[in-house]
């Protein structure tokens, strides 16, 4: 992993198309400011891993398929 | 939440290679993958009468990937989840373009749950779809299923 000191207002760049900036530096955290194209998806990892947490128990999901059809096929 | 395979009944069988190749014209693609599946890019989906409202959307590439997804409307009257500019370009979407919605079904515990937060959207004009991951989302990840949907 690479490592850098940055204080606020000083950035990182990544590439030719992504900067990564600190923006404010508080005592429990860190405000971080993220420009990059709309082709790179940004999120924090929190709730990406939770998507994906939740992704991975659907698709391993044992449910009776007729039956949930039946039931939410009821008016 | 439990981990054994789908128990998908005889006329809902994930179809055999032949079938597949045929599928792999209707495709389709999802240029970033799903989270946790970032290796399937193509998937299918699949209806049958047995399966209304559900449908099944399948990876075709990939590890095998299956998942069963409602219209979040079907779910949570009024559900409206806007799309990021991000999301209208990544689907090829203009203001006009009719999208196909889908929450991916889990189940936990006998309850089953709509992903209400992360849809899974589509065009269906360009074969083109994507789970959009709002940040600020004021839908849940599980969302329980009642009796009514």
């Amino acid at each position: 992993m690479l490592v850098f000191t940055r204080r606020r207002q000083e950035a990182i760049r990544i590439g030719d198309r992504i900067e990564v900036r600190v923006l404010r530096v508080g005592r429990d955290g860190v405000r971080i400011g993220i420009t990059a194209p709309p082709d790179v998806p940004v999120h924090r990892e929190e709730i990406y891993e939770e998507i994906r947490q939740a992704n991975r128990a659907s698709v391993a999901t044992q449910i009776d398929l007729t039956a949930l059809a039946e039931r939410l096929r009821q008016p | 939440m439990r981990t054994a395979a789908l128990p998908v009944p005889a006329d809902q069988q994930p179809p055999a290679d032949d079938v597949r190749q045929g599928l792999a014209r209707n495709a389709v693609n999802f240029p970033d993958g799903i989270p946790g599946f970032e290796a399937c890019r193509r998937f299918v989906l699949l209806s049958a009468d047995s399966l209304a409202p559900l449908q099944r959307i399948e990876s075709i590439e990939g590890p095998p990937a299956a998942f069963l997804g409602i219209d979040p409307r079907l779910v949570m009257e009024g559900y409206r989840c806007r799309l990021s500019e991000t999301d209208m370009r990544a689907l090829g979407a203009g203001p006009d373009t009719t999208l196909l919605w889908f929450a991916i079904i889990s189940e936990a515990d006998g309850d089953l749950y709509a992903n209400l937060r992360a849809p899974i959207v589509i065009n269906p004009q360009r074969m083109i779809g994507r789970q959009v991951l709002p940040d600020e989302g004021r839908y849940p990840i599980r969302h329980r299923l009642t009796n009514k949907a």
